[in-house]
């Protein structure tokens, strides 16, 4: 028994090799293969060859996965709930945001979500901040955002379309083209990491910081059956390695922010790096707060999730300002 | 092993002559209930709602709806014969128009599937009623139609782009000079040997008392309406009235305006066109949805890992790599599908040519040259497929399959001239 | 036999003409959303889905027609070489190993993919989306089921060819 070797499939939303979070999921089965010492060994299918980017959740719940790489809030359609476990506009950053998943009660709840399903859900690595996105046109009042044509899918785009903004579907393929013409006037993708191989710098001048995926946590989701026929050790070990492997993510993504926005700065002087006005903000804000009330009024879960994370921010944050933001400010 | 199998089987399958797709099906069907089990086919649900949900797609039906509405009020035909004319007593001066037409086209989508069987309407039937050899014939549309993968915007290079962590807008610029030289190219190709066998493509014959003047003028009369149609599709790209995509929706609603002004509009030939689209797109999606569960029975069954297992072992030399390279994915071309080769091989080759500090803008227009040969490439090549599938029943898949060959041949000689001598594309072979 | 014959026939009749009302729909659909954004900067979400809505069921149901009609693409090297009675048991052959099989599956994995959309409820994940993805994913399983009437039709067309008493004149 203590010999036998489990063969597991995972399934990731990603293309093959593709930057960070592709990393990401090797590196997990990787660690998962040298402390299991094989006896727990997990291949992985990227998008290219399962073909279906947005059916991990339903993969990985009939069991043709073991296992899934993917991000929670793809799953909103299915049930809202599983939306506030990747991140939402102005809600917590990267560092509070694990500290409520371990310590404030998110992976409780989590499970509370993805339990009815069948399904596991861990942390699966975080983006960090992620950016607003590409412009073409400069945005200094919310008169600049009626009308405005922007790629920005799920949850946030329902935020900025109360401000009167159009968000737009398209094809990935298709929104360099859509962009360069003008066809779209502005865009959201991920932040610099991965932003400057679609070449957005080259059509657009204007790249405004973030405030809708403050902490894009990516996930781990596990078919809980499969989950069950494991040893304990091995279930420990899984359990251990998607924790390191998504920690690790945050810092490999940090890295690849880094260095590719001194890119940007060397390579793309042109580019201006810009901040929505305050009323911008606040009306953003207003119009987030709006859509979250209604949100609590739909299901007790979902009430006792938003209110779960709005105490955790409450008490994170000031902390958060004291600590980071005091130093960041204090120190040149 | 299954891999290999599974492509004997097919290729000598579809010979039987019983509907591609569904020999794709039911062949992918009996390898993988046998090496995999049945199960392996809970993944189809999957595959084919990712072909429903791939807009992209979307310009397959679209231009085919141009093509089919413009072909049954004429207007093609006026087009292309008036162009014909024009050249005069050039002969082949059809062929000609038909490249520049294609040409047009595939500016605007950079999917194979929609230009050749847009191609195929238009087309065909005009250079078959002048005389046309079908191999000649069948074999400029191919080319033409399949001139889309490599002209901007082109799937491919969007794919590669991505694979290769390429921004998408420097290999559309990489990719003009390339497709310009190949079309001139076929355009040369076309000149000459319509001269040494002026048989196989007659000129237009004008009314011999017709002065010069008065032809053109009413050349040009029938030539603009249409081809502004085209250019107009194209302008709702470049002005950013419209996506590539929908950019086709109006050049189908251009169409129809057209058939208003002509006086050639009815409820049926609105009813009767989208009847005719529908079963043209209905045999291209066919064909996708038997591909897919081909190309999942060979990567489910291990076929993807060999190939990159022969790939990883390549030399670590400059020429031998690229050539090497080159020369397996063409072989691979003939079988598979050029979005799995761009999977599964590319993301292999990247990583070897940036330590061999080659051009990655050189490397992507190499391989998506050679990708566009692909769909040439007899027994497998799509292109050929779907023309088969609009072309009147005396064409034969043989003549397409020997009307390609020379189109093929020009191809690997741009490839060829783009690995020795990029510096005549503007392109550099080292980083 | 033959009047069943006529029957199925006609049903896939009307099947066609439903894609090609589709295939008009999406066609002014695509423009209209066009229209609407350039000249009204209106985008609608729940439009821009309705897009690839009516373009998956007019070709997938599509499938089915052409099959009807003999529309789908054939290597002809050989098989326009052979008699028509070996070419009805190419089709009886083929219509019987590949067509029936496969679509079998599709309908049955294709149900329970359909079927977990309802149970879920699930519907776009973006904001003014299409609800009832149940609706659209059901399409797979529903055109490979017109896609077995097809082969249906046609079987018993090639059968008949077989026995010396063919249903269509051709
Ligand atoms: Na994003
Ligand atoms: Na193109």
């Amino acid at each position: 028994e203590m010999e036998k070797t489990y063969r597991w499939r995972l399934a990731e939303t990603w293309p093959k090799d593709f930057p960070v979070f592709g990393y990401t999921v090797k590196s997990m089965a990787q660690r998962v293969k040298v402390m299991s010492n094989d006896r727990l060994v997990i291949t992985i299918d990227s998008k290219n060859k399962h073909k279906a980017p947005l059916g991990i959740f339903d993969m990985v719940r009939a069991g043709q996965y073991q296992m899934g790489h993917s991000a929670s809030y793809y799953w909103k359609g299915k049930d809202l709930n599983t939306m506030f476990f990747t991140t939402r506009p102005f809600g917590m950053t990267a560092t509070e945001q694990y500290a409520w998943f371990y310590y404030g009660g998110g992976m409780e709840l989590m499970q509370k979500t993805y339990q009815p399903y069948g399904l596991l859900s861990f942390p699966g690595g975080n983006t960090g901040n992620q950016m607003g996105g590409w412009f073409r046109k400069e945005i200094n009042s919310v008169e600049d955002l009626k009308g405005l044509k922007m790629r920005i899918p799920g949850f946030a785009g329902e935020v900025i379309s109360k401000l009167g903004a159009s968000p737009v579907n398209i094809p990935a393929g298709e929104l360099y083209t859509a962009l360069e013409r003008n066809t779209i006037d502005a865009l959201e993708w991920v932040g610099p990491s991965l932003d400057l191989r679609m070449g957005f710098q080259k059509v657009a001048p204007f790249y405004y910081t973030g405030w809708h995926e403050p902490a894009t946590e990516l996930q781990f989701l596990i078919n809980e059956k499969a989950f069950n026929t494991l040893p304990k050790d091995l279930q420990e070990i899984l359990v251990i390695a998607m924790r390191a492997s998504a920690y690790d993510m945050y810092a490999q993504s940090m890295h690849e922010n880094a260095i590719n926005l001194e890119k940007i700065h060397k390579e793309h002087p042109e580019i201006q790096i810009k901040t929505f006005p305050s009323n911008v903000m606040l009306k953003l804000q207003q119009a987030n707060d709006e859509l979250i009330e209604q949100f609590k009024k739909s299901d007790p879960l979902t009430k006792e999730i938003i209110e779960s994370q709005e105490h955790y921010q409450g008490i994170a944050r000031p902390w958060t300002r004291i600590s980071d933001q005091t130093y960041l400010e204090i120190s040149q | 092993m299954t891999g290999l199998a599974l492509f004997l089987i097919a290729m000598i399958a579809i010979f039987f002559g019983f509907p591609i797709a569904f020999t794709f099906a039911g062949v992918s069907v009996a390898v993988g209930i046998m090496v995999l089990g049945v199960d392996l086919f809970a993944f189809m649900p999957y595959r084919i709602m990712s072909t429903m949900q791939n807009t992209i797609l979307m310009a397959v039906p679209l231009f085919i709806f141009m093509g089919i509405v413009l072909q049954k009020t004429d207007l093609a035909e006026d087009l292309l014969e008036s162009m014909g004319k024009l050249f005069g007593g050039l002969k082949g001066g059809l062929a000609i128009s038909t490249i520049i037409v294609g040409l047009f086209l595939a500016a605007s989508t950079g999917v194979v599937g929609a230009s050749v069987v847009a191609m195929g309407v238009i087309s065909l039937p005009v250079m078959l009623k002048h005389k046309y050899d079908p191999k000649l014939a069948t074999g400029i549309i191919c080319a033409a139609g399949t001139l889309g993968q490599i002209v901007p915007p082109s799937i491919i290079l969007i794919i590669l782009g991505d694979v290769m962590g390429l921004p998408v807008g420097d290999l559309f610029t990489a990719a003009l000079l390339p497709s310009f030289i190949l079309v001139v190219a076929y355009l040369i190709y076309i000149i000459v040997i319509v001269n040494v066998r002026p048989n196989i493509a007659p000129p237009i014959k004008t009314e011999v008392d017709e002065p010069r003047l008065t032809m053109v003028l009413s050349s040009l009369k029938l030539i603009i309406p249409p081809l502004f149609l085209i250019v107009a599709v194209l302008g709702s790209i470049y002005t950013g009235l419209a996506t590539p995509t929908e950019s086709s929706a109006l050049g189908g609603i251009g169409s129809l305006l057209l058939a208003i002004i002509y006086g050639k509009f009815k409820f049926k030939l609105l009813f009767d066109s989208a009847l005719e689209t529908v079963k043209v797109s209905s045999m291209v999606f066919a064909v996708l949805i038997g591909a897919t569960a081909f190309s999942m029975v060979f990567s489910y069954s291990g076929g993807e890992t060999i190939v990159e297992e022969f790939f990883i072992s390549l030399p670590n030399a400059q020429w031998t790599f690229v050539l090497i390279a080159m020369l397996t994915i063409f072989i691979l071309g003939f079988f598979i599908d050029f979005i799995e080769i761009a999977f599964i091989i590319v993301p292999i080759l990247t990583p070897i040519a940036l330590s061999l500090g080659l051009n990655m803008n050189w490397l992507a227009i190499l391989i998506a040259m050679n990708l566009q040969t692909s769909f040439l490439t007899p027994p497998f090549g799509f292109s050929l497929f779907y023309l088969k599938g609009v072309a009147p029943p005396q064409i034969k898949t043989l003549d397409i399959y020997k009307g390609v060959l020379p189109f093929i041949a020009i191809q690997m000689l741009i490839l060829g001239l783009l690995v020795c001598f990029p510096e005549l594309f503007g392109l550099s072979r080292l980083n | 036999m033959k009047k069943l014959h006529t029957l199925l026939g006609k049903q896939l009749d009307y099947l066609g003409y439903l894609c090609a009302i589709l295939m008009i729909l999406m066609l002014f659909n695509v423009f209209y959303d066009v229209v609407m954004r350039y000249l009204f900067n209106n985008v609608s979400i729940a439009m821009q889905e309705l897009e690839w809505h009516l373009f998956s069921a007019m070709f997938m149901f599509g499938i089915g027609y052409t099959l009807k009609e003999d529309g789908h693409v054939r290597v002809d090297v050989f098989y326009d070489t052979l008699s028509r009675k070996t070419q009805a048991i190419i089709n009886t052959v083929g219509i019987l190993i590949t067509v029936f099989p496969f679509s079998l599956l599709i309908i049955y994995f294709g149900l329970t993919f359909a079927n977990d959309a309802y149970l879920l409820g699930e519907k776009s994940p973006d904001p003014g989306g299409l609800r009832y993805f149940w609706i659209i994913k059901s399409v797979i399983p529903l055109s490979f089921f017109f896609v077995i009437t097809a082969g249906i039709y046609r079987l018993m067309g090639e059968i008949s060819v077989l026995i010396g008493s063919p249903l269509e004149a051709k």
